[in-house]
């Protein structure tokens, strides 16, 4: 630890302290939770921590790794709220209008992300989950636009996005890949609606979007018409494992949830308790040393195919372990209906924390995916063959 | 990768390639002392390469990659303990002959144990004996020694008395025993973490490469979705101990016998699953990888037992809650 590591953690601490918001648990309405959201993320930006993976030029960006450590550790330390509104406009879109968009699109676009525009991402369908390059929306072009209508699902926050990642299909000929087309679409377009989805736990962090002949300027595609795949290979790869550190932290903070829910249930002289505890312990300290490794390995261009689906692998099943073994402890009064805190994967309302898991186990590619991309692209193990139908067919 | 843990695993592979090449426990003695492993963690001030803990870390994962026989972590122990101890007469000789492979043993369970789990004791001249009272060098001539034979058999373990009036040589005494006592447990628990990875590593390898190779239902097995993700699992934990053994070679005693138990839980993980993905065959003795499967057993029950670290483990996060 450097002494300027040292000033920029004193720094940040003073800052949370002067600055976080922290009543943001009792927000009682999304529209409460998404105002602090807001104002949250435009203090974040004017203190320069917002977008320490962004490159040099931009405000608060060019952090070390070891800088973003420090900022991320000090968020997650004073349970400070994760950036959820604004999390694709800072990773996906940002990723997206840097790696591939027109240096037009940039210069319009990314100065707005920091002024608080928020984007939604419009990848998955109704049948194209796992299988995302199914998509079946339909984009037409005529003259300087393209007419789409379709339909979207699973778009985190999109209820509250300005502007949304989407991937339309142009064309049904040769491979469905080949057939995609790249689009940056305005929310406020005549066509589009939104429907929040009502999930489990009583959070409607994700949403439907519904595309009714909605027309797109030709001027906002990324890339050329049929090069979409290749674009949406770059949005999700910005999210695979960086956000990851971050998450893993604040698993780390939340340890004390935990001990809290130990001494609740008085069992503190419960060895098997305490082995469960201390084994979980090591497991997301592992995790976090883990996140900790990817990052410093794509910093240094020495990341392997399969590294990315080996941290998020790593971290959605420890979620899922470490909700686990809270809905256990919290045993029968774990039970009892408690009205959830908006976007918190790690509150200690645990029947709501384990339901909230699954947004790490399927959403981003589910943990299926994850280990199929790991064993045919890592371990080397072979693909199956892709004519299932054919051959069932003979 | 550091250039000195690249030139550290290059040099290892190179004399073992794979768990064949160390199999002949006197050669791979003398090869390991050529290496200059034993001269690796003594300060070079007094003789030594001076390299650091997580230079060690590399080496010992090597070990388990070669199921290394021997009692070379052992020896680890108690080089450490003569770096650590106050000087005395005869120190630098005692070191000397050690870095060059004059093997002194000691027990590979944590203190306050027996003397048990002593490699190659019926060949060692000393013993490093270490308690909460007293870390001391123990003349083995006379004493009873008594074969503990284990399922895994690349460690030669025993069981020692040794003999009331042999020469001792004191090392730590009182505050510093328990602050040097800790410390070695310290390091054997990253010592078999490592061990522990290593073998893995090679076990999952082993097993991968087999379902590669083995047809049924005119296919390899290695298509079958049901083993692939059943692989990329043990993959995951792998990666994921691999880089908390990574982040903690100096880490306090406690975060290392949980990382220890927590390690060795995966090795054991990699090794039945290897065995089951080999069917029939990885039961036959000519069929190495039980061999991978007996020593993650034995590193398990080595240096602690998990239920004994994971609740040490648990009351520290219970402690970390009452400071908040």
């Amino acid at each position: 630890m450097t002494q300027e590591d040292d000033a920029l953690r004193r720094e940040i601490r003073d800052w949370i302290a002067r600055e976080a918001p922290r009543d943001w648990r009792t927000a009682s309405t999304h529209e409460a939770f998404v105002a602090s959201q807001r104002s949250w993320f435009a203090k974040l930006v004017a203190a320069g921590y917002a977008v320490p993976h962004w490159p040099r030029e931009w405000p608060g960006g060019g952090r070390s790794l070891a800088e973003q450590k420090i900022i991320y550790e000090e968020l997650a330390r004073a349970d400070t709220p994760r950036l959820l509104l604004s999390f694709v406009s800072t990773y996906h879109a940002f990723a997206t209008l840097a790696e591939c968009a027109s240096a037009q699109q940039r210069s319009h676009y990314l100065p707005r992300i920091l002024e608080g525009e928020t984007w939604c991402q419009g990848f998955s369908e109704p049948g194209a989950g796992s299988d995302l390059a199914a998509i079946r929306s339909r984009a037409e072009r005529r003259g300087d636009v393209y007419v789409v209508s379709g339909q979207k699902v699973w778009s985190t926050m999109a209820q509250y996005a300005d502007m949304c990642l989407l991937l339309v299909r142009t064309s049904a000929d040769g491979p469905k890949q080949a057939g995609l087309t790249y689009l940056l679409m305005d929310m406020r377009l005549p066509g589009v609606s939104v429907r929040p989805i009502h999930q489990i736990q009583g959070d409607e962090e994700f949403a439907e979007i519904f595309l009714d002949e909605v027309e797109i300027p030709v001027a906002q595609r990324v890339g050329e018409e049929g090069a979409g795949w290749a674009v949406a290979q770059a949005t999700l790869a910005s999210e695979r494992g960086l956000t990851l550190m971050e998450l893993s932290y604040r698993m780390r903070g939340a340890m004390v949830r935990l001990s809290e829910a130990v001494h609740a249930a008085g069992r503190t002289c419960d060895a098997g308790v305490l082995r469960k505890l201390g084994a979980l312990a090591t497991r997301v300290d592992a995790v976090c040393a883990l996140a900790d490794r990817f990052l410093q390995k794509r910093m240094d261009e020495d990341e392997r195919v399969g590294d990315a689906s080996i941290v998020k692998l790593a971290y959605s099943r420890c979620l899922r372990a470490w909700t686990d073994l809270g809905v256990e402890l919290a045993d029968l009064a774990g039970q009892m209906h408690a009205p959830i805190t908006f976007g918190d994967l790690n509150s200690g309302n645990w029947m709501a924390d384990f339901m909230n898991s699954y947004a790490w186990t399927i959403a981003g590619g589910s943990d299926e995916v994850q280990r199929n991309i790991i064993a045919e692209r890592m371990l080397g193990m072979p693909r199956e063959p892709k004519n299932w139908i054919t051959e069932a067919g003979q | 990768m550091s250039e000195m843990r690249r030139e550290l695993e290059d040099s290892a592979r190179k004399v073992f390639p794979d768990w064949q090449a160390a199999q002949d426990a006197k050669a791979s003695w003398a090869q390991m002392a050529e290496l200059g492993w034993f001269m690796a963690g003594v300060p070079e001030a007094l003789g030594g390469l001076g390299l650091e803990r997580r230079d060690l870390a590399v080496i010992f994962t090597e070990m388990g990659r070669a199921r290394m026989p021997g009692p070379a972590l052992a020896q680890f122990l108690a080089l450490e303990a003569l770096v650590q101890a106050p000087d005395f007469p005869g120190r630098e000789d005692l070191m000397e002959s050690a870095m060059a492979g004059e093997a002194i043993t000691a027990s590979l369970t944590i203190a306050g144990e027996d003397l048990t789990a002593v490699p190659d004791a019926d060949t060692a001249d000393r013993i490093l004996v270490r308690s909460t009272d007293e870390v001391t060098l123990i003349n083995l001539a006379g004493a009873k020694i008594t074969p503990f034979p284990t399922w895994d058999g690349s460690r030669r373990l025993f069981t020692v008395a040794p003999a009331p009036d042999v020469p001792r040589i004191p090392l730590a005494a009182g505050s510093e025993a328990a602050a040097l006592t800790e410390r070695l447990d310290g390091l054997l628990c990253l010592g078999l973490a490592g061990d522990a990875l290593g073998g893995a590593d090679a076990v999952l390898a082993m097993a991968i490469e087999y379902l590669g190779t083995r047809r049924q239902f005119d296919r390899p097995l290695a298509m079958f979705q049901a083993l692939k993700h059943r692989a990329a699992d043990l993959k995951v934990a792998l990666e994921t101990a691999t880089a908390l053994y990574e982040a903690s070679s100096e880490a306090a005693p406690l975060a290392l016998g949980a990382m220890k138990a927590h390690c060795c839980e995966v090795y054991k993980q990699v090794a039945e699953e290897a065995v089951q993905f080999h069917g029939g065959i990885g039961l036959t003795v000519e069929y190495p990888v039980h061999l991978f499967l007996k020593r993650a057993f034995l590193n398990r029950a080595l240096g602690g037992s998990a239920a004994f670290w994971n609740e040490s483990a648990g009351d520290a996060v219970l402690e970390l809650a009452a400071v908040e």
